[in-house]
Order: C-alpha cells, then sequence, then structure tokens
C-alpha cells in the first residue's frame, strides 16, 4: 500500500512525542523499527497499490493520488534507506524529538516523491519544509539559518502553489502527474512553467537560488542533513522530470540555453567554492551544488541517454552525500569539530571510519568502480551526443577539480600527520558501521554494475 | 378587519435573530435571582443554550429561499451559511470569557455578546439598506460597551477610539444611503439593478460612500489602523468576537451589495477600487505584522491581511468566488478563534499581557497547548495540511480563472511576507533561553478545551473534505 508509506511515519513521529523524552533506547528502537518497516514496505510497493480519493471537483478535479511507479520507486527506496541509516546512527541530543522530526520528514517526502495529483505534490512540497525548519530551530548553531531556509524555500512553495492552481484552471484538473497527456497549452503556459521552474530551481538549489543551501546543510544536524541532501534536494530535479517535461517541454525547449547556463554556473561555482571551504560539511554542500548543477544540464539536454544518467546520478549522489554526512557527523560526533584546520590523521587509529569516509569520498570525485562515475559518464555520453559540447566542457573541468576538493577532504581530515592536541577516540561502534554499510554497499554495486540501475531506469526513460 | 403585514414565514425566517435576543434578556432576567456564586455559570450556559437553539432552528431552514419582510431579510444558503459562522463565533467567545472573563460582569457581557450576534446576524440577511443598518448599529452599539470592559487605560482609549471612528463610518454609510435611495427611490437592494439608477450621479456618490463605511467595518486598507489598537485594549474574548462576527457580517453585506445590487455594466468600474483596497490590505497587514510584539496587535494585523484575501476571492464576481470566500471565512474562524483562545489561556489582563514573550517557551511548560497554537499559525500562514492551505488553492485559482492573476500574486507576495511574522512566534514557543516576562498558563476549563479541539478538528476536517455550500445565490429577491 502506496498510502502506508506515507501515513506510517507522518503518524508514528507524532506520536515518538508522546513517548517519554529521556528514553533514548525506546525512541530509537521505535524509529528504526518504523523507518526499517517503511522500507520494505517500499520494496514491495512497487507497480502495486495505487492510492486514488477524490479530493476536489472544483475549480479543478484534484484527488489524493499516489503510486509508486517509474523513477518515484527508486527515490522512494533511496528516502527509505537513508532515513533508516539517519535513524539508525542518531546520536543527538533530545533524541526523542530529533528522530520524531525525522520520521515526520521521511513522511512528508515520500508525499512528495509518490503524489500522482500535482495539489498534492504541493501539498507535501510545503509539509517537507517543516521539520527541517525545526531541526534548524532546535539545534542548529545560528539563528538565521533557519530563516533563510524557511524563507527561500517557502518562497518557492509558493509560487509552485500559484502555479498549481494556474495549471489546474488551465488543465481542468491536477490529477496528471505520470500519465500519457497532452502539453499544456496557450497563453499562459511559459507562466505556469515559470512558476514551477522557480520552485524547482530553489529547492535543488541552483546558482543564484542557493545561498541558503550552505548555511543550511552546516548547520542541520548530520542524521537529517544526510536525507536532506541526499533525498530533499532532489525533489526540484525530479519535478522537472516528471512535472515539467510532459506537461511543458515547448517551453522548456525554449528556455534550456537559460537553464544550461545556470546549470554551468552551479557546476563550477560549487566545485571551486568547495575548494576554498575548511568546514567539511561545507565541502560536501558546495560539491552538492556543482553535482546537481551537471543533473539541471542532463535534464535540459533532451536526450534520452542524458536522461537515464541524470536518474542515475540522481540515486548515485544521494548514496555519496548520505554516506559523506553521516562519516562527517561521526567525525564531529568524536572530535567536536569539522573544520579541516582544526583536524587531521584521523585514519590512524580509526581504519574502520577512514574506509567508509574514503569509499564516499571516492564515489563523490567519481572514480570508475563506484556508483558516481556510472552516473557521471552516463550523463556525459548524453550531454555531448545531444550536441551540447561546451557543457560537457564545463563539466570535465569540474570533474577534476572535483578530484581535488574531495581528496583534500580526505587528506584533511583521515590522512595526513596526526594532529597532536586531538584527542584519540574510539573507531565506528556496530551501529554506526551497520548505518554506513548498506550505502557504501549499494555504492560499489551500483558502480560495478551500473546495469542493475540502468535497465531498470531505461524503462522508465522511454 | 385586521390585516397581517407579514405572515408567519417571514417571522419564522428571523426566529433565530429573535431567539438570540430573548436569550440575552433570559441571561439578565437569570442573574437577578442565581445564586452568587453560581451566577457566571447560569449565565454562561444559559448563553451557549440560546445560540445552540438558534444555530439548529438556523439549520433547518437551509435550503429555503425566501424574501422575508417585503424583501428586507432575504433567507437562503448564503444567509444561513453566515448565520451560523456568526453563531460559532459567538459560542466561542462566550465560552472564552467564561474561561477566563471576570466574575461580576458575566451576565452583563454575555448579553451584550448576543445582542451584538443578533445585530451581525440581521446584517447576514439583509438585503435593504434600512435592514443593514439596523443590524449594523444594533451590532456597533453593543461592541462599543464591550471594548471598554477591561480595567485598563488601553481599554477606555480602545472603547473611545472605536466608538468615534466607527460612528464616523457609520456616518458614511448613512449618508450614502441617503444618496442611493435618492437615486433609485427605494431602499431596497434590488431597486439598484436598475440601468437607470447607473445614470445618476447620486448613484456613484452614494456607492462610494457606502462603499468607505462598509471598508471601514471590514477593517481593510486604509481604514485599517484602527484595528490593532482596539484589539489591543479590548477584553480578548471580545477581540475575538470582533475579529469573526464584525467581519463576517459586514462582509455578508458587502458580497450581497457587490453581487446582486449593482447594474451590470457599473460593477465593474465601481468595485475595481475594492479589489485594489484588498490588494493592498494584503500587503499592509503582513508587513504591519512584522513590526508586532503584542500578539493582538499581531493577530488584528493578520485580520487585516486575512480579510483582504477574502475579498479578493470575490473579484471575479462568480458564484464559485462566493463559495471560496465562504470557504475561506469558516477557515478563518477556526484558526483565528483558535488561535485567540490559545492567546487568551497565556496572558493577563494587565498591560502588555499579551506580549509575544509570554509564549515564551510555551512548548516546554504546555506542549498541547503550543502544538495547537502552532498549528493554528501554521494554518493563517496557509501551509499544509490546513484548510488555510486549500482556502489559498481555491482563492489563487479563482482569480487566476476570473482574470485577476494580478491580485493572485499579491496573495503570494504578501502570504511570502506574512510567514516570518507567524513564524517568530511559532519559533518563541519553542526557544529554550529562559525568559523572565513568561505568564503562567491559566487553568483551562473544560469548555475551552472542547471549543479548541472544535477549531481543531474544524481545520483540519476542512482540508480533507472541502464542503462549500452550493446554494448561495441568488442574493436578492
Amino acid at each position: 500500500m502506496t498510502i502506508l508509506l506515507i501515513v506510517l511515519p507522518i503518524v508514528a513521529g507524532s506520536l515518538l512525542f508522546l513517548a517519554p523524552s529521556g528514553d533514548k533506547v525506546l525512541s530509537k528502537v521505535v524509529g528504526c523499527a518504523v523507518a526499517a518497516v517503511t522500507f520494505f514496505e517500499a520494496i514491495f510497493a512497487r507497480g502495486g497499490g495505487d492510492f486514488t480519493v477524490r479530493w476536489l471537483s472544483r475549480p479543478f478535479t484534484a484527488a489524493f493520488h499516489f503510486n509508486t511507479d517509474g523513477i518515484s520507486f527508486w527515490i522512494v527506496l533511496l528516502l527509505a534507506l537513508c532515513t533508516f541509516c539517519a535513524v539508525l546512527a542518531c546520536n543527538v541530543p533530545r533524541t526523542r524529538n530529533f528522530i520524531a522530526l525525522l520520521l515526520l520528514l521521511e513522511g512528508a517526502m515520500m508525499g512528495v516523491f509518490t503524489a500522482k495529483d500535482l495539489l498534492a505534490f504541493a501539498l507535501f512540497w510545503d509539509l517537507m519544509l517543516l521539520p527541517v525548519f525545526f531541526a534548524l530551530a532546535g539545534w542548529g548553531e545560528r539563528r538565521d539559518t533557519a530563516w533563510r531556509y524557511l524563507i527561500y524555500n517557502f518562497a518557492g512553495g509558493l509560487a509552485l502553489l500559484l502555479a498549481t492552481a494556474a495549471f489546474g484552471m488551465a488543465y481542468g484538473s491536477t490529477d496528471v502527474i505520470g500519465q500519457a497527456a497532452h502539453p499544456l497549452a496557450g497563453t499562459w503556459a511559459p507562466w505556469i512553467f515559470a512558476g514551477f521552474a522557480f520552485a524547482f530551481l530553489v529547492k535543488t538549489p541552483v546558482w543564484p537560488l542557493h545561498t541558503w543551501m550552505p548555511a543550511t546543510y552546516a548547520d542541520t544536524p548530520s542524521p537529517m542533513v544526510a536525507v536532506v541532501s541526499a533525498v530533499q534536494s532532489k525533489a526540484g530535479l525530479y519535478g522537472f522530470i516528471a512535472i515539467a517535461l510532459p506537461f511543458a517541454s515547448a517551453s522548456m525547449h525554449d528556455a534550456s540555453a537559460f537553464f544550461i547556463v545556470l546549470g554551468s554556473i552551479s557546476l563550477l561555482y560549487g566545485a571551486f567554492a568547495a575548494l576554498a571551504q575548511t568546514d567539511a560539511k561545507r565541502i560536501v554542500a558546495y560539491s552538492s551544488l556543482s553535482h546537481l548543477g551537471l543533473i539541471l544540464i542532463a535534464i535540459f539536454s533532451f536526450n534520452a541517454i542524458a536522461l537515464q544518467g541524470a536518474l542515475v546520478y540522481i540515486i548515485a549522489h544521494g548514496l555519496f552525500s548520505a554516506a559523506l554526512f553521516l562519516v562527517i557527523g561521526y567525525v564531529e560526533e568524536r572530535e567536536e569539530s569539522r573544520s579541516l584546520a582544526r583536524l587531521g590523521g584521523l585514519g590512524k587509529a580509526n581504519p574502520r571510519l577512514a574506509g567508509a569516509f574514503t569509499i564516499a569520498a571516492l564515489a563523490a570525485l567519481g572514480l570508475p568502480g563506484l556508483a558516481g562515475f556510472a552516473g557521471e559518464i552516463v550523463i556525459l555520453t548524453g550531454v555531448v551526443q545531444a550536441g551540447n559540447i561546451w557543457p560537457a566542457l564545463v563539466a570535465l573541468v569540474a570533474i577534476v577539480v572535483a578530484a581535488a576538493y574531495m581528496l583534500r577532504l580526505l587528506q584533511g581530515a583521515i590522512n595526513g600527520p596526526q594532529v597532536a592536541d586531538l584527542p584519540v577516540r574510539r573507531d565506528l561502534t556496530l551501529l554506526e558501521g551497520l548505518a554506513m554499510a548498506p550505502l557504501l554497499a549499494a555504492l560499489v554495486a551500483i558502480g560495478v554494475n551500473p546495469h542493475l540501475l540502468t535497465s531498470a531506469l531505461a524503462m522508465v526513460t522511454k | 378587519m385586521t390585516t397581517n403585514l407579514y405572515s408567519q414565514a417571514d417571522w419564522a425566517a428571523v426566529t433565530p435573530l429573535f431567539v438570540v435576543g430573548i436569550t440575552a434578556l433570559v441571561v439578565l432576567l437569570a442573574d437577578l435571582f442565581a445564586k452568587r456564586h453560581s451566577n457566571r455559570y447560569v449565565s454562561l450556559l444559559l448563553g451557549v443554550l440560546g445560540l445552540g437553539a438558534a444555530a439548529v432552528i438556523c439549520a433547518q431552514s437551509y435550503g429555503q429561499n425566501y424574501a422575508a419582510f417585503g424583501g428586507g431579510f432575504v433567507l437562503g444558503g448564503f444567509t444561513v451559511v453566515f448565520e451560523e459562522i456568526i453563531l460559532l463565533a459567538a459560542g466561542f467567545s462566550l465560552v472564552l470569557y467564561g474561561a477566563i472573563g471576570s466574575e461580576e460582569r458575566m451576565a452583563g457581557v454575555v448579553a451584550l455578546m448576543l445582542w451584538g450576534t443578533s445585530g451581525a446576524m440581521l446584517m447576514a440577511g439583509a438585503a435593504n439598506l434600512m435592514t443593514i443598518f439596523l443590524g449594523l448599529e444594533l451590532l456597533s452599539l453593543a461592541l462599543y460597551c464591550l471594548c471598554g470592559l477591561a480595567a485598563r487605560a488601553t481599554a477606555r482609549e480602545a472603547a473611545l477610539k472605536y466608538l468615534i471612528l466607527s460612528s464616523a463610518a457609520s456616518g458614511f454609510m448613512l449618508y450614502g444611503m441617503a444618496l442611493l435611495f435618492g437615486a433609485s427611490g427605494s431602499v431596497a437592494l434590488s431597486a439598484l439593478t436598475a440601468a437607470s439608477v447607473a445614470a445618476s450621479p447620486f448613484f456613484w456618490m452614494g456607492c462610494g460612500l457606502f462603499l468607505v463605511g462598509l471598508t471601514f467595518k471590514l477593517s481593510l486598507v486604509p481604514f485599517h489602523v484602527w484595528a490593532p489598537d482596539v484589539y489591543e485594549g479590548a477584553p480578548l474574548p471580545v477581540t475575538a468576537f470582533m475579529s469573526v462576527v464584525t467581519k463576517a457580517g459586514a462582509l455578508a453585506v458587502f458580497a450581497r451589495f457587490a453581487y446582486a445590487a449593482l447594474p451590470s455594466g457599473a460593477a465593474a468600474h465601481l468595485l475595481l477600487p475594492i479589489w485594489i483596497v484588498a490588494g493592498a490590505s494584503m500587503l499592509v497587514g503582513n508587513l504591519g505584522m512584522l513590526a508586532q510584539t503584542d500578539i493582538k496587535r499581531l493577530l488584528a494585523y493578520s485580520g487585516i491581511a486575512q480579510i483582504g484575501y477574502i475579498v479578493a476571492a470575490l473579484a471575479g464576481g462568480t458564484s464559485q468566488g462566493l463559495r471560496y470566500a465562504i470557504y475561506y471565512l469558516v477557515a478563518y474562524t477556526f484558526m483565528n478563534l483558535g488561535a485567540f483562545a490559545v492567546v487568551a489561556l497565556c496572558s493577563t489582563d494587565k498591560e502588555e499581557g499579551s506580549h509575544v514573550a509570554a509564549l515564551h517557551g510555551l512548548g516546554y511548560r504546555r506542549p498541547a497547548l503550543a502544538a495547537a497554537m502552532t498549528f493554528f499559525l501554521l494554518a493563517l500562514a496557509g501551509f499544509p495540511p490546513t484548510a488555510g492551505f486549500l482556502g489559498k488553492v481555491f482563492i489563487l485559482a479563482t482569480n487566476v480563472g476570473s482574470g485577476y492573476a494580478w491580485l493572485a500574486a499579491l496573495l503570494i507576495i504578501g502570504t511570502a511576507i506574512s510567514l516570518y511574522a507567524y513564524f517568530k512566534v511559532i519559533r518563541a514557543m519553542y526557544d529554550r533561553a529562559p525568559s523572565h516576562r513568561v505568564v503562567d498558563v491559566r487553568p483551562v476549563a473544560p469548555l475551552a478545551w472542547l471549543s479548541l479541539a472544535i477549531c481543531l478538528a474544524g481545520v483540519l476536517v476542512m482540508t480533507f473534505y472541502p464542503l462549500t455550500p452550493s446554494n448561495v445565490l441568488p442574493l436578492v429577491k
């Protein structure tokens, strides 16, 4: 049942607030159980359980319509996996509230990625802001980060809402996602697309709308930022693929040069900005900006191969960014710092931590044999085939820079000389190792045999 | 031989009003005989029972379409829905007053509220200029007294300010009505629709003055300045009462006027300023909210913006727009009353008793109350899953569909501005830093809990089952 994917985490998360606040173990056990059940539900949800309940019949028809078909299935799976890993490894003060927020976030995002109705999509789109806002307000380091996150994303959400209402009026129905339908026509079509595009660009984010993102990623506790960067940042790209591409392809074609330029700027700007950071989380945040710019270019190349690559890279980026943020979280917990200026030589005393960190970082820089490379090579092939030579060249530059900043991160934190006054703490515990293992295993599996994903996604892109 | 000027059906149409008005008398009488320590409960119980009885009688006439008193009071889906909204808000305010108000003046306050309620109900059905003014004055006179109840300097200031400004607005309206009467030769709103009326300059002047008066009562920009001061000074239950009942009554009059009383050619020119004013209210109300530290003032500015949204829904002149305006008004009733209830339970009667700081850390002191407040504020900000979200979708859709996309854009901008103000309160409730201005939460009466729960359920259920009355038109006969 698709609807359970949404309802179970939201109900469980809400009820968790009633549990005794001091009981860390209970919260964690409940959280893990719910996340695990959701994960198995997600696996079995494929192809089955189309859930529809009529919502509005006026002024346009809308329905609570959810399904896990096509790319939704893979993103839902990624979301369920990331949430499980995040809850499993969670070691944050006021654990009960934090895990409850994580579950609420999972439920809201399940709604975004399984919604087949635009209005339901917009509903969950706004809803998924709240857990992150409360996490930033409760656990964040600086006060204004939460405001910046909320205001940017709510502005995007409002644009989405207006575009959805206009879409409904023009089209007569919003129950349209994933259905073979005629594209939107009329003088309003470009404006409706612009509303959607603004929301998606803010959420991804793409330069110059990205300024909320590095601060948010740095301030949110690691388990949540792992989920946010892995999955929430994909909501915009998913929107381009699932909503804009079928219904506003004409507008997309007209504006493709604009979006490719934005994507290219993000790609380069993110890469060079990552090179200049000393905060480990900010390095990964800017690398996300860079990688997601590449996916945007792929989507706007209108090429089947590029699109397939985009889907593979969406999953791959989700896996390695979640892994990176989780492992940086472990480092921060142990050493109470994530500054490259302070860290160094952790690998000597912590081989397991070093191993996990290395695999995740190498996947992020696109080492062949890991999932990141599979996505990048397919995207580049498609982009070149579509005739976009210069964006491909820009991407090549960015990939080289990616190697530089990721190795710098690895070098600064794990390798290099041991810092004298840095206390030596214990290596990854069993739970922490278990939380990393599925992400790393998936990175290797997709990297070695990308056919796993590409063959499944080939059907989607047709 | 005696002839009955009015039939039984005429009186049946206004029975709910009479029930409410007579209940007020019964409350006053009962207060004379009740024992000192129990009179509070007697007044409250009688008042709520009277409102409940009126609501039941009123609901039974849903589906009827009848012009009572020669067209002075039109019974129909529109009237019934507005009467029910008014009764609900009145009942809620009574319960709130019972939970936190002072002991001794209980019966008088209940009676005044009930009379004000019957005035607003008269406005809901009024279809000629006389009944409109009668209802308006009945409501306003009750409010002048209610505003000055609290023993504070700001309360007296509020009452005086409201008396003077509101009387001036009534004067505008009355002058406008006289001119309209001069133009059409009839007090009936339906007489204004004749094409010949629009030729008269009196008609245009009269409409202008009439609409200025209404705009004041709706607290739309630029006639909104009184609202924050009066809301701040009046006792909280009275503020809650005003924020819904006055607006609902004035909105009913405005909707009837805009939909049914204008010659078809004149409406577009005549009402354009109102739509502009509604758009300006969205901006000014939401901008004004940003600077507020008193939560009653904050909610006053919020109300200015919210009424702007509701009026904007009427811009297309379609029956759908009217239905969505009603939907949003019901949603606003629930979320606004809910928010006021929480504020009432967390503030004192002293000066600045309702400072935002009084809510500081509420999430740790009273988690359930804080969660409810968060929900209501989210609804006011238009976050899902609340009726505020869906109501905004409706208004956006109807504006886009009827060619008022600029109003939709203003709504979006206004909502974006309001976000910070609402979330400032939410954040204060979940802030861990200690604050010295924290006020102890009052013990909550079971009835107050019940009304909070009703508001919560209303906001939530309306999201998933968005019912709107289908028989709202015609508005005059």
